[in-house]
């Protein structure tokens, strides 16, 4: 996915994302930044707007999903609170703001295909976009160096394999 | 010192408080409250829709003429029929204390159900929906949440259980998907009139070991009344009722499904002139009844040529029958069991 500007919101081309990778059988894509604890990825679109999705872990630690929503364009969002609400397997459940901002615009491709966030997490199954209100003091908490990623979402799978919420 | 399990009895309570003091309880637990075992009985029959659910899966004219109130509740699930004959129980604890992985959270927080089922004579077991069965029957319903900070999974003992009326509370495309409906419900969900002293004591047992916790006898906080007062009046708004914003909702049921029990539901769909409903079981289909024109003396055989069909297959069964076949095809694709 590629910016391509907008007056007073971010707009996405729909080529495949950057960096896709394998990690022990997950795709991972290595363009975005990560939250470590609630594995949503955070793609900065400019200096304060971002898209935000759920990686492809977070998704298959979910169960199948069976709805989605969000809160409503214009609400105020902080980090560490929720976006919006995960059904799956008849849990519903918080969708954890990695940034803090003002909710620019829900995917409701998603909202009408949950599953899509399944197939296709990093790209057309991305859930909100947000216009940053504290980017340059959040988003150098989240992950970012390919490296790092890459380490950390190891040790999630691992750690998940070995607790048996993941297939080995 | 080991921590507590407030076992909390509300007894037969309003439809509206069999809902709101539960959720009472998890706005409590989420604020510091300790962890709480819940039971509570509705004195009067009602009907509940999960969180995201849309309310034209229910028939509210039906229920507005038989005096049902409708609530919406905070955990996932479908539309389901609530009654005196039902006794609910809700296992309430931190987020924290709980698995980050839902399947295993809900795995983790029925299992104790299953025991207490067992102890109490049911050959209980969860299956791999974390679906509480004995044999291919469900036994009792459940749902989850996060509410706050607190992760609560309630579900049910079902002592009597009225299918034909938890069947008609439902919003169905015809008689047809409400007769096929009500025979698979009388087929996949059973009651388990088990003696309640017995059934509670057990729960108790099975959840405080299961959790380390030492169960004593609690009653609500002053800030889970608190929140009672609040829940009472939410619950009861129209705004509440009609649920999250989810403009795609409508887009997303371009079938009319109705899930029975995991892996068993029903369909009504169209596609031109074409129609079909039809009752699926585990990935094949169970009955179908179809429309379509120019089909005509060949409805009853392709009606046959699709029992025991896997879904999948569907498309290549009906094939055979030409165009109306194809149109028929079209229909089925838009039903996914995956997501009801």
């Amino acid at each position: 996915m590629a910016h391509t500007g907008g007056d007073d919101r971010a707009s996405w081309t729909a080529t495949p994302p950057a960096g896709l990778v394998q990690v022990l059988g997950f795709p991972l894509v290595l363009d975005r930044l990560y939250h470590s604890r609630t594995h949503m990825w955070v793609l900065p679109a400019g200096p304060d707007v971002a898209r935000i999705g759920m990686d492809r872990l977070g998704t298959e630690t979910s169960g199948t999903l069976a709805q989605l929503s969000f809160l409503a364009v214009g609400a105020e969002l902080a980090a560490g609170r929720p976006f919006g609400q995960l059904e799956a397997a008849k849990f519903v459940g918080p969708l954890v703001s990695p940034v803090s901002g003002t909710m620019l615009a829900a995917n409701q491709a998603v909202v009408a295909d949950p599953g899509l966030a399944e197939r296709d997490p990093y790209g057309d199954g991305w859930l909100i976009e947000v216009s940053l209100s504290d980017a340059a003091g959040e988003l150098p908490a989240l992950l970012s160096a390919p490296d790092e990623i890459i380490d950390w979402f190891v040790g999630k799978v691992e750690d998940y394999q070995l607790k048996g919420w993941i297939a080995q | 010192m080991t921590d507590v399990l407030r076992v909390i009895d509300f007894g037969r309570v309003t439809p509206l408080r069999s809902q709101t003091l539960w959720h009472a309880v998890a706005y409590g637990v989420s604020a510091g409250a300790p962890p709480a075992l819940s039971f509570a009985r509705p004195s009067d029959p009602y009907v509940c829709v999960g969180y995201h659910r849309g309310l034209d899966e229910v028939d509210e004219q039906y229920c507005r003429a038989e005096g049902l109130p409708v609530y919406r509740r905070m955990v996932g699930g479908g539309p389901v029929y609530l009654d005196v004959g039902q006794l609910f129980f809700q296992i309430c604890l931190p987020a924290r204390a709980v698995p980050a992985s839902r399947l295993d959270a809900l795995r983790t927080l029925l299992a104790p159900a299953v025991t207490a089922f067992r102890a109490a004579g049911v050959a209980a077991w969860l299956d791999d929906d974390t679906e509480i069965c004995a044999g291919d029957r469900k036994i009792c319903g459940h749902g989850a949440g996060q509410i706050g900070d607190a992760v609560v999974v309630c579900g049910n003992l079902i002592e009597r259980f009225d299918h034909e009326r938890a069947t008609r509370v439902l919003a169905l495309a015809d008689q047809a998907q409400r007769a096929e409906t009500l025979r698979l419900m009388r087929r996949y969900v059973a009651a388990t009139p088990v003696d309640t002293a017995a059934f509670r004591a057990a729960m108790t047992s099975a959840y405080a070991g299961a959790l380390g916790l030492a169960a004593a006898a609690g009653e609500l906080t002053a800030t889970e009344l608190d929140r009672l007062a609040e829940l009472d009046g939410r619950f009861t708004s129209r705004e509440w009722l009609a649920g999250p914003a989810m403009a795609g909702r409508a887009q997303a049921r371009r079938a009319r499904q109705v899930k029975v029990r995991s892996g068993v539901w029903t369909f009504a769909a169209e596609s031109g002139d074409a129609r079909v409903v039809a009752s699926v079981v585990r990935g094949t289909v169970n009955r179908a009844h179809l429309t379509a024109p120019g089909l005509n003396d060949s409805t009853e055989a392709a009606q046959r040529a699709l029992a025991g069909v896997p879904l999948a297959s569907v498309p290549d069964v009906l094939a055979r029958f030409g165009g109306p076949g194809r149109q028929l095809a079209a229909a089925f694709a838009a039903a996914d069991g995956k997501r009801i």
